[in-house]
């Protein structure tokens, strides 16, 4: 908000001052307008709406916490919806965080047909999520997938009946998001990669450390930003996902595949119970708020080391 | 001469003021140029009463309107532009201005549309239970008044079904479509197979049996008896028809064992596609029976007019099919239909219900029915003529079979989903207990008591 330093005359400093202020602010105004408009009004609205009932046409009606103690008490398929949330938070979280990291180390590497490796390691997350999920559907296939069909030629009898299993469903989803994000991710921390000095590395094999050493003494420190930032981003991007499974499984087999953000477009546009599906939307936003500031918290402890 | 603009002008404010009952208490204090507009203008006046012969019953005009209809599928269905145009060369004052969402989020965005009170004129919709549930949040039109004020209307050309769209005593839609569903066949690979074709009023294990005796070949080649698509209403439209399952009544969910345990049966012992495959795969119907891989589909009769369109002499599929009633396990051949409707109805923020009331009269009259069963689509209107169309489909189309006018005048019309405002989240809660059940990730017995338990919550709710 531009602070001016000004030594001259308090009357001056403080004009200039105010000035300088408003053009700050006229600058950022747009932005600010088009967010308090089309982002805060709603959350509040959204905040409110959790304590009535509403279906969009008659008249809001207040009902206090009732949406808040039948999700709790009486609502199974929130409790099953939530579940399945963190489960394919979890798992796709770490995962992708990994198989980014360890693909940017082996793309970072001066390797022959690199680029070519990092286009197509990009590819999935260039693509669009439908195409994407089509041929990766069409890969798990139970009956007529390559997948499988490999499985079965290893001598396995009964492979896993992916999307069409109860048990197998997440992990179908999951690997697909997992394959369709990582190759962002691996662009993000090929960058920060690139940003470590090489003085760095020289210093430390001149004091005799292995491969292993300089990633976790120079590498890992070097990229540990990185590393907070994609883990905020997939953590938030997981939680309120829910495009993959209405693509593939709309949630199903039975409730295998069915998250809370999809619970909430199941309440909110299918059952017109807008303010019941706003107040199980507060709960995910008290969830991602509460892993946010941890991470914050966190963050800042590992950066003062 | 400004003067008098002016002051007809405040008439007109005044008098919707007053009419829309929020301007009570400025009508004392602003007499004087009330009573001198009335004096000074009295050809505006007619105009400024506009408002409340809506309020009563709408009157449709010689004025040029325009109507706004939202539908789905218009720009890839001829048999739309053709009624359209038809319809505006009998009322050229009225033109339409086509509001076209796609088809598989369209209730849902048409839900959406109407809560920010947008004014379509015309609403088509898909089905029952999500009209009902749009009645409730009082986004559609009450149509008793203009049914009562026209004398050219006439409800027992509907065979029930106007009543069928009925809801606390108000009727709010007519029906465009209604498609009952039959059992398709392929008549050519019976005949190869040496097996008498199918038969009205056949059980679950006839039909069990004689899929078993349809099915052969093994891999890409492979023929089976009968085709089960993904939806759940592939399972409950059989006991539907008899009406022991009823849709919105989860004490007769439990005669849908019977029916899930044969399916599955027949799923196990490989005489239909593997359900989970079929989703995965994201199958159409449609092509597994035009391309000779299924002897037999319980389908709607919408399908009659695609099997016109895509199997015949010099098209890429070449075969004679037939059709008959779908089994059940009650011994009922003919009698019952169960299917699904088509609803029409009016906005509750239309502009100009009188004109849309003209419309859709129109379209779900003796002139739309005529257009739609010419394109091979059975019209919510029944009338002789509908019928002869269709017995005479064979001349057209050499591979459809004769009589198929005794499949569409049913006994008794009943609807695949009732009218029930919470219609939609039954179907949420059967869509995913019946694909738990078809992935065999749990019993049918499960499944069901797993239907039961949820829909009878959400009905109390």
């Amino acid at each position: 908000m531009g602070k001016a330093n000004n030594t001259d005359g308090q009357v001056k400093s403080s004009t200039l001052r105010r000035r300088k202020t408003l053009v700050a602010y006229s600058f950022i105004m747009p932005n600010l307008i088009g967010f308090f408009i089309f982002t805060f009004v709603p959350i509040v609205f959204s905040l409110f709406l959790s304590f009535c009932e509403w279906d969009s046409g008659n008249p809001l009606k207040f009902v206090g916490l009732k949406n808040f103690i039948t999700m709790f008490t009486k609502d199974k398929s929130f409790w099953i919806s939530l579940t399945n949330t963190i489960y394919y938070t979890v798992v796709t979280t770490p995962l992708t965080l990994g198989l980014a990291l360890f693909l940017a180390v082996l793309m970072n590497k001066p390797l022959k047909g690199r680029v070519f490796f990092r286009s197509v390691l990009f590819f999935p997350y260039v693509a669009s999520l439908v195409a994407i999920a089509v041929v990766w559907m069409a890969l798990f296939n139970p009956e007529k997938g390559p997948v499988n069909g490999i499985l079965m030629a290893l001598g396995i009898a009964n492979p896993p009946r992916w999307a069409a299993s109860t048990t197998w469903a997440m992990p179908t989803i999951i690997g697909l998001t997992v394959w369709k994000g990582m190759g962002y991710y691996m662009i993000v921390y090929l960058a920060a990669l690139q940003g470590i000095s090489r003085e760095l590395y020289e210093a430390a094999s001149l004091d005799g450390a292995n491969g292993w050493q300089k990633f976790w003494n120079v590498t890992w420190p070097g990229i540990l930003p990185t590393t907070f930032y994609i883990l905020m981003m997939l953590l938030v991007a997981t939680f309120k996902s829910y495009d993959t499974m209405y693509i593939t499984t709309q949630g199903g087999p039975g409730e295998a595949t069915k998250v809370l953000a999809y619970h909430i477009y199941n309440q909110a546009f299918k059952n017109a119970k807008f303010g019941y599906a706003s107040a199980v939307a507060m709960v995910l936003l008290a969830i991602i708020l509460v892993v946010t500031l941890i991470q914050f918290k966190y963050e800042k402890k590992f950066s003062n080391d | 001469m400004k003067k008098k603009l002016v002051a007809s002008i405040m008439a007109v404010v005044l008098a919707a003021g007053l009419l829309a009952g929020c301007g009570g208490g400025n009508a004392d204090s602003s007499t004087g140029s009330d009573t001198s507009a009335t004096e000074e203008s009295s050809s505006e006046e007619e105009s400024a009463p506009a408002e409340p012969q809506q309020a009563e019953v709408a009157e449709a005009t010689t004025e040029d309107v325009t109507i706004k209809v939202a539908l789905w599928d218009y720009s890839n269905t001829e048999y739309y532009k053709t009624m359209f145009d038809a319809f505006q060369q009998q009322f050229p004052n009225i033109s339409i201005d086509v509001v076209e969402f796609t088809a598989d989020e369209y209730e849902d965005v048409v839900t959406t549309q109407l809560g920010g009170k947008q004014d379509f004129d015309v609403v088509f919709m898909k089905g029952a239970p999500k009209l009902a549930g749009l009645i409730k949040q009082g986004h559609i039109y009450a149509i008793d008044d203009l049914i009562a004020n026209d004398a050219d209307f006439n409800k027992d050309a509907y065979a029930g079904l106007v009543d069928e769209l009925s809801l606390d005593g108000h009727t709010y839609a007519l029906p465009f479509r209604y498609d009952n569903n039959l059992l398709y066949y392929n008549k050519d690979l019976f005949d190869a197979a040496g097996v008498a074709y199918p038969e009205d009023g056949m059980s679950m294990e006839d039909y069990h049996e004689l899929a078993k005796q349809l099915t052969s070949g093994e891999g890409n080649d492979k023929v089976y008896g009968a085709h089960i698509h993904t939806w759940p209403s592939n399972v409950y439209m059989f006991p539907a028809r008899t009406e022991a399952f009823k849709f919105d009544d989860p004490t007769t969910y439990e005669n849908l064992i019977p029916y899930y345990n044969e399916i599955l049966a027949m799923q196990d012992e490989g005489l239909v596609q593997d359900y989970g495959m079929l989703k995965s795969s994201n199958i159409h119907y449609s092509g597994v029976f035009y391309n000779q891989q299924v002897a037999m589909m319980q389908m709607g009769t919408w399908y009659i007019n695609m099997l016109f369109e895509n199997v015949g002499e010099g098209k890429e599929n070449n075969f004679n099919w037939g059709v008959c009633s779908i089994p059940n396990n009650d011994s009922m051949a003919l009698g019952n239909c169960i299917g699904g409707v088509t609803p029409v109805c009016i906005g509750a923020y239309a502009t100009h219900p009188a004109e849309a009331w003209q419309f859709i009269k129109y379209i779900c009259g003796e002139e739309g029915a005529k257009v739609l069963a010419s394109c091979g689509i059975i019209p919510g209107y029944s009338s002789p003529a509908v019928g002869e169309i269709f017995d005479a489909a064979p001349q057209t189309y050499p591979n459809a079979p004769e009589g198929l006018s005794k499949y569409m005048n049913c006994e008794k019309n009943l609807p695949e989903q009732p009218m029930n405002a919470k219609g939609g989240e039954i179907d949420t809660v059967f869509q995913e207990e019946h694909s738990a059940i078809m992935t065999k990730s749990i019993t049918a017995e499960e499944g069901v008591q797993n239907m039961i338990d949820r829909v009878t919550a959400a009905l109390a709710e």
